[in-house]
């Protein structure tokens, strides 16, 4: 309060006036891009939105056409089924998978620690084509290993089965290989969240006769929350936009078990080239994304 | 010290804006002094056409060895040898993101000078909206017109200069055929199958002979339908579109009860997981005995991983064959540049006026001449064995309208058809169903 009655001298205010320029020349480069590539990109894709745009042509005017069509697409609603399955099964999957590793890796020697960190992070900087492809491999309907371990080696498949080629089966392998390159990043967030816990609570709480358990809940992860939802939010984002497993394996079929909303925007974008009605399912993409961000933020805060 | 900073700042924006200024005053020319300019130096270069440096685009799909930087490289050095004044910078497209590529480049702004495809791009998809350059004035008159009217688009211009051309046909193992006494259902001399009757009873002696994957309807995304759609239309004698490749026309009863055949059919088998190359290398590794999606650039591909005898072969008809046809040449994307798009007419007259380079250029793709040449392949073991099935090259229709979204249309269909009971009824719903929306495509 008593800053707001400080009377600033003349040189004072130029002072401050300079580093404030100075700071906004720093930050120029980084707007420009951001303007260039997030608000300006983001301000087309909801423009477009309302016209039928499409190679070749001028932009025709539709309002809110695009819209209606899409609620009316019923490719888009198997899509949006197919993306929220991925988000609720993959999200509590990976951070419980994540906080469950973390947990059991944090508490071994150093050399240990690290070792489980790179294995587990090891998919996320490989190449995701890369990885695709062996996936792809394993679960090769004639000669993937999958089918040789259930078929001829455990003998609990009779014939060996179509993973990807079976709408029973190929929107749970998508998931499957989604959780293996999703749990990366949240376990070394994890392992070194639980390294910054305060350790004098902790030891504090154990002299108190709180068990490990309790001492867990009670304690860590209290400490452990801004890492949780900062995991819930990524890794939420991270399933809606699965794109490049579905476009290297499945084309989103069989009979669209595995069409996701990223998948249908790309497929009407640059395959069809109806760059608005893409855009269209890109807004909605956009909207429900930001509705559950906002949920998570709102719910961990009150946490 | 402070005052000369400011001073040479000063200094600096004064320059600056002296420089704005002076291409302002540049681009605020009239009209006619920039027309009269460009004028001067077009005359000059008619005159002298070595002066005025070009650069230009080339981008190349996988067509044969139209990819291979070594091959490209030899064949691009010897057009600098007669145009040194025209840089060419090639680009290497693949058919999964090559599409996406090409696209964005078009709405960016920064479309290639020359693309490297087949009529089902350059005719009907970029040269339908019309991005393309009518390349009418350097087709030679009178010659390979059946071709050239498959590159010509429904106004009359010319969007490709073909350079090869290539009969898509279906191939099989033949030692496990001869093993399983199925040659006798083929003529080994012209490479077509006796009857239809004959190719299922190949088939179901192969399978009998213990090989549960004889040939595969793969239908996990749109690459190498083109033998799945020449499968079926040839088995059941029936059409995929309209002569004047205006409409879909394959939601008919006999490509219905065709379909229906192969689905019962032992050893023909629905993969929904895989697409025509997964199909090639299962042919390939033994795994399949068939291969849909056949040509010669794929036995010259995969010659090293080859362990049998592979018997190229039309698809089965009870009458004369039609082989799905492939067209490859160049186009020009219209960039509004006279001097790049005369550039790139220079590179497509020099790649396929003269005998010798044409020969070297159509050598590159692995692939069959548009137009006779003396002695070319005059080495290549494979070629007249295929070129055996280039007369049975049948109509064109991937130049109809609606073209992206009938192929999308295809697999799905076959996807549904996969999971359906088989029967015509099913089947022919769902064709037509896939039917329908393609043509809806093809009105818009």
């Amino acid at each position: 309060m008593a800053k707001n009655n400080v009377q600033y001298s003349k040189k004072q205010r130029r002072l401050v006036m300079q580093e404030n320029i100075a700071a906004y020349l720093f930050l120029l480069p980084f707007l420009v891009f951001f303007v260039g590539f997030v608000l300006y990109p983001m301000f087309m894709c909801i423009y477009t939105s309302f016209f039928d745009a499409t190679m070749g042509r001028e932009d025709i005017f539709v309002g809110f056409e695009n819209y209606k069509a899409l609620f009316q697409d019923e490719v888009f609603w198997i899509a949006l089924k197919n993306t929220m399955v991925i988000v609720l099964v993959s999200v509590p999957i990976t951070c419980i998978f994540s906080l469950w590793v973390a947990s059991a890796i944090s508490k071994m020697p150093v050399a240990a620690t690290s070792a489980f960190r790179c294995i587990f992070y090891l998919p996320v900087v490989t190449g995701s084509v890369a990885v695709t492809m062996v996936w792809k491999w394993m679960f090769n309907n004639y000669y993937g290993i999958f089918n040789y371990l259930g078929k001829d080696v455990l003998g609990i498949l009779d014939k060996p089965i179509n993973w990807l080629g079976d709408p029973k089966y190929a929107l749970g392998c998508i998931i499957l290989i989604l959780l293996t390159t999703s749990v990366g990043q949240p376990i070394v967030l994890y392992v070194s969240a639980l390294d910054n816990v305060d350790k004098s609570l902790v030891e504090a709480a154990e002299v108190d006769g709180a068990t490990p358990k309790q001492a867990f809940w009670k304690i860590k992860w209290p400490q452990m929350m801004p890492t949780t939802l900062y995991i819930l939010v990524i890794t939420t984002i991270n399933s809606f936009q699965c794109f490049a497993l579905i476009q290297l394996l499945t084309s989103g079929g069989p009979k669209n078990s595995t069409m996701t909303i990223m998948y249908y925007i790309y497929y009407n974008a640059f395959k069809l080239y109806k760059y608005g009605y893409g855009n269209a399912m890109g807004v909605i993409l956009a909207i429900i994304i930001a509705i559950l961000s906002a949920i998570q933020f709102k719910a961990g805060q009150e946490k | 010290m402070k005052k000369i900073i400011a001073l040479l700042l000063a200094l600096v924006m004064v320059v600056g804006l002296c420089a704005c200024s002076v291409s302002k005053t540049e681009e605020t020319k009239p009209a006619e002094t920039k027309a009269a300019e460009t004028n001067a130096p077009a005359e000059t270069q008619a005159a002298a056409p070595e002066a005025a440096p070009v650069e230009i685009s080339l981008w190349t799909y996988p067509i044969g060895k139209w990819t291979d930087e070594a091959t490209v490289s030899a064949l691009l050095a010897d057009f600098n040898a007669a145009y040194p004044n025209i840089t060419v910078k090639v680009e290497y497209l693949d058919y999964t993101n090559g599409d996406d590529k090409v696209n964005t480049a078009i709405e960016g702004g920064q479309a290639p000078d020359i693309v490297m495809e087949g009529p089902e791009r350059l005719i009907a998809n970029w040269g339908a909206k019309g991005l393309m350059v009518d390349l009418k004035d350097i087709v030679p008159a009178g010659t390979y017109d059946s071709i050239i009217s498959s590159c010509t688009s429904a106004n009359g211009e010319v969007y490709e200069m073909p350079v090869c051309m290539i009969a898509h046909c279906m191939a099989i193992n033949r030692d496990v055929f001869e093993a399983a006494g199925a040659l006798q259902y083929l003529n080994e001399e012209t490479h077509t199958w006796n009857s239809v009757d004959d190719f299922f009873k190949a088939v179901q002696a192969v399978y009998d002979a213990g090989y549960d994957y004889v040939g595969t309807i793969y239908c996990g995304g749109q690459g190498g339908d083109q033998g799945t759609r020449a499968l079926i239309t040839n088995v059941s004698g029936g059409t995929y579109a309209n002569a004047e490749h205006t409409e879909y026309t394959y939601a008919s009863q006999e490509n219905a009860e065709g379909l229906a055949r192969l689905y019962a059919q032992d050893g023909i088998n629905f993969d929904t997981a895989i697409v025509a190359s997964d199909e090639i290398q299962n042919f390939v590794n033994g795994t399949f005995q068939m291969a849909f999606c056949w040509n010669i650039s794929q036995e010259v591909n995969n010659a090293d991983a080859l362990g049998f005898d592979v018997l190229p072969m039309a698809f089965p008809s009870d009458t004369t064959p039609s082989l799905q046809g492939g067209i490859w040449g160049f186009g020009v994307f219209n960039n509004g540049d006279a001097a790049k798009i005369e550039a790139a007419k220079t590179f497509i007259k020099f790649m396929t006026e003269d005998d010798a380079q044409y020969t070297k250029a159509v050598e590159a793709t692995t692939f069959a001449p548009v137009r006779d040449v003396d002695g070319i392949y005059a080495t290549n073991e494979l070629f007249p064995e295929y070129s055996l099935l280039s007369p049975l090259m049948g109509d064109y229709y991937q130049i109809t309208k609606g073209w992206t979204q009938a192929r999308t249309e295809w697999w799905n269909m076959l996807q549904r058809v996969d999971a359906s009971d088989g029967s015509v009824e099913a089947i022919l719903a769902e064709m037509t169903a896939a039917q329908d929306a393609a043509n809806a495509a093809a009105a818009e």
